[in-house]
């Protein structure tokens, strides 16, 4: 039997209802069968016996095997967290005295992982991650906390997060067969985010080919050259591991808004940002900008002439560059 | 007297505190307080006017579509956007299966499960409640776990993932259709209605139960069909004194909702659902002007400029923070919505409840005609809206016209003003938003549960949250259930509440 605790600080409860949409297994199943007990969730417990359960916790009456939890850590106003109280107390107190007591500690989505939007500037709350700050090692338990079992927090970023990620990284966790070498240098499962939003793009022969969509609303073209899309340098899953067993956002047209990243929401969405010559300012992961500019060139003059035609749909095809 | 704080009362979205004062059994007053800021509006200030098409989905886990589709509308009317007909089609059919994942998770997840409570145990149908709706073992408990989520599937299928997608934009939608995507799209929807509707939720047929129009025709369907859930919650929630249970405003508001696609206008739409507040006591229906709304923080841990008696309308708001318990005489986060109606201010209610009678639904005017507004008829009212989702999605997916473009492109206007208001899960919506130079120099929201769930005005009068739960009978003050119902009845969502501060510039997130 494992007890697992889902706590929320500045959250929306997006990572709650992601994970809800589980469904093979779905979240229920997924504890029944693998023995997890759910000892409390602010939307989902029948009872509100919270403040007993973080009590018994913090006093070793009550083991803690798994801390999840969903939301920045608000610590404002100074530092005081007052921003967020939770049963009677600042949830950074809270926090502060559970997180010394658990196994493994999980942060579902970005907020949690890296501060997410609350955190970006002027981050009027004076939210964090549990343990960065964007991309500085730290955030509210410091660069050097490990939880008992010998771990720094696990983060799950996305916005949020996909619920096959969070299940495959508890299974991993109750089997034993995680190791500190299965996390990349944000402490992200190296299985969800050592690809690009790009893997399984449906859009790729059009990146392949530098042949860019000029307008939304469209089935054909790239969204990373004018429209903004951030999948070529943005790691994640999500066009392998689709979203509710059906899309992505590349696949209905809308570009990939980078929320896997430590600096989500870098902003000025729907837009490629470039510099004077014209070349984006965030090139593909990996890739120089003598190189890219290079393979463009002879990209662009190698396009087969049907990508550049609505593949299904007649019609003009001027939406297209 | 007996001072109780429930903090936090769980199983609503978000964290609530609630404070409420019970005399001889009695609740004698009631203060709904949010206790988290998030502070996401802040953020909007100075950015690009399409990032709010981001980053306000991102409000509310539960209901980020309605939030998107308030800003596409507010963008929309910003830049004068032409929608094509698809393009509404497309955001209403997104909207709907939101709205219809959220009745449901509502209904089974975060309401019915509290009729497992020691309060009820010696009813004679207590067994049945618990085989039906106990928490992860009731037999509708996992119906409902199974087949919300396929609503979402029907989300991700034009909104690329559920939740947080942004394909809704101003002009349309970013997606572009084919025949197989409409047809999977309904062929889920047939596959809930069949399989979870009507067998577990309604205990029959969809259409028939779509011609129910009376209270008459309600109980008739009850006898008919005495194994759907809607038929239990209807015959046990009476017995248990529902029916009477968290009475509140007399006032019921609505936004309006689902613009028909053919003539959609921004702010002005031909809607399915028409907007409006009508006035219980005597059902005059009054016509619904944003102008009249107006803002107060004398209660909430805000001044203004302007001193603590004035209201302000969103395109004007102010809100500057104060430090929690710097007053005595604030106590929530959240601001005092009202409504100014000729000289009196009022403080409506809002959700499913209000958004099908001030709509016109015959069934439901004729359910608030003879009892009233209360915890029985709000939860009714979310599975006639359930209902009546299934049947818009697959009208709109029937009239999609798949040769012609569901987006179009408008003109950005760099010194602009906008608004859209609609109906979220949890009742009326709206976004304001003001642009200077291309950017955004305001952005503000107003919410459902700020709406339902603000303390009092400078004027001494109460939210309408407070109003139902003034006088509820409390059993055993030690298991205040009551008060859980009536709060939980109003779908409270904790993470959307949001405000603005520093003369109108910047806002905040508040999670009660």
């Amino acid at each position: 039997m494992k007890n697992l605790l889902w706590l929320q600080g500045g959250a929306c409860g997006g990572n709650t209802l992601s994970v809800l949409n589980a469904s093979d297994p779905d979240l229920f199943t997924f504890l029944f069968t693998h023995n997890v007990k759910l000892l409390w969730h602010p939307s989902l417990s029948l009872d509100n016996n919270i403040t007993q359960i973080l009590n018994d916790i913090i006093s070793d009456r009550l083991h803690l095997d798994i801390l999840i939890f969903e939301g920045t850590v608000i610590m404002g106003p100074n530092g005081t967290g007052m921003y967020d109280i939770f049963a009677g107390k600042p949830m950074i107190e809270w926090l502060r005295k559970i997180a010394t007591k658990a196994d493994y500690i999980i942060a579902v989505g970005s907020c949690a992982s890296f501060g997410g939007i609350p955190a970006s500037e002027p981050n009027p709350t004076e939210s964090t991650g549990l343990q960065f700050h964007k991309k500085d090692c730290g955030g509210f338990l410091g660069k050097n906390f490990k939880s008992r079992k010998g771990f720094p927090v696990i983060n799950l970023s996305g916005c949020p997060v996909h619920p096959e990620w969070l299940l495959t990284t508890l299974l991993l966790i109750i089997e034993d067969k995680l190791s500190q070498e299965d996390l990349d240098e944000f402490n992200r499962p190296r299985l969800f985010y050592s690809t690009t939003t790009q893997f399984g793009c449906p859009r790729q022969p059009y990146f392949t080919y530098k042949i860019s969509t000029k307008e939304l609303g469209h089935r054909e073209g790239c969204l990373y050259f004018e429209l903004g899309c951030r999948g070529p340098y943005t790691r994640s899953s999500c066009n392998n591991i689709l979203w509710n067993n059906q899309s992505s956002k590349t696949r209905v047209g809308t570009p990939c808004m980078g929320c896997t990243e430590f600096d989500f929401p870098s902003f000025n969405f729907f837009k490629t940002e470039k510099n004077r010559s014209g070349i984006p300012k965030r090139l593909p992961l990996g890739v120089s900008r003598g190189s890219y500019v290079t393979f463009s060139a002879v990209a662009k003059a190698s396009a087969p002439q049907f990508l550049l035609r609505p593949l299904v749909r007649k019609g003009k095809g001027d939406w297209i560059e | 007297m007996n001072e109780k704080i429930i903090s936090p009362l769980n199983r609503v979205e978000g964290d609530l505190d609630l404070k409420v004062i019970i005399e001889n059994n009695r609740v004698i007053r009631a203060y709904p307080m949010s206790r988290l800021f998030r502070g996401i509006e802040i953020i909007l200030r100075n950015k690009y006017p399409m990032d709010s098409l981001v980053i306000t989905p991102r409000i509310c886990g539960i209901c980020g579509a309605s939030h998107l589709y308030a800003t596409a509308q507010a963008l929309d009317m910003a830049y004068n956007a032409y929608v094509p007909p698809n393009g509404v089609r497309l955001r209403n059919v997104m909207a709907l299966a939101e709205m219809a994942q959220n009745d449901v998770r509502h209904t089974y997840l975060m309401f019915l499960i509290d009729t497992v409570n020691k309060k009820y145990e010696n009813l004679p149908f207590y067994k049945d409640m618990v085989l039906r709706w106990a928490p992860y073992i009731g037999s509708s408990y996992k119906e409902a776990v199974k087949w919300s989520k396929k609503y979402t599937e029907i989300y991700a299928i034009f909104g690329g993932q559920w939740p947080h997608g942004s394909a809704m934009v101003p002009g349309g939608v970013t997606t572009d259709p084919y025949y197989n995507d409409i047809m999977k799209a309904k062929g889920i929807l047939t596959h809930i209605t069949v399989e979870f509707l009507e067998k577990t939720v309604l205990g029959g047929p969809l259409y028939q139960f779509l011609e129910i129009n009376s209270l008459n025709g309600l109980e008739q369907w009850c006898t008919d069909y005495p194994n759907g859930d809607l038929c239990k919650i209807w015959n046990y929630g009476k017995d248990m004194g529902w029916l009477e249970l968290g009475r509140g405003s007399n006032y019921l508001m609505s936004f309006g909702h689902v613009p028909l696609a053919e003539k959609y206008v921004p702010g002005n739409s031909k809607l399915m659902f028409d907007k409006g507040i009508i006035n219980l006591e005597n059902w005059e229906k009054i016509d619904l002007d944003q102008n009249n709304i107006l803002e107060f923080v004398s209660s909430s841990y805000y001044t203004y400029d302007e001193g603590e008696k004035i209201g302000l309308h969103p395109f004007d708001g102010e809100t500057k923070p104060l430090p929690p318990n710097a007053s005595s005489s604030k106590y929530t986060f959240t601001k005092a919505f009202r409504y100014k109606l000729g000289n009196s201010l009022i403080a409506p209610e809002v959700g499913a409840i209000s958004m099908l009678t001030v709509g016109g639904n015959s069934l439901m005017v004729d359910l608030v005609r003879r009892f009233k507004s209360n915890v029985l008829l709000r939860e009714i009212a979310r599975i006639i809206r359930l209902a009546l989702i299934h049947k818009i999605i697959m009208d709109e997916l029937n009239d999609y016209d798949i040769n012609k473009p569901a987006y179009k492109k408008p003109d950005e206007v760099n010194t602009t003003r906008g608004y859209g208001m609609l109906e979220a899960p949890r009742g009326s919506l709206g976004h304001w938003i003001v642009i200077k130079e291309g950017k955004i120099y305001n952005y503000q929201i107003v919410t459902p549960t700020q709406i339902n769930m603000g303390p009092e005005d400078p004027f001494g009068n109460l939210s309408h949250l407070s109003l139902s739960l003034l006088g509820t009978e409390v059993n055993d003050v030690n298991n205040p259930i009551e008060v859980a119902h009536v709060v939980r009845s109003h779908d409270a969502c904790m993470v959307c509440n949001v405000h603005f501060f520093d003369s109108g510039l910047e806002k905040m997130v508040i999670r009660l």
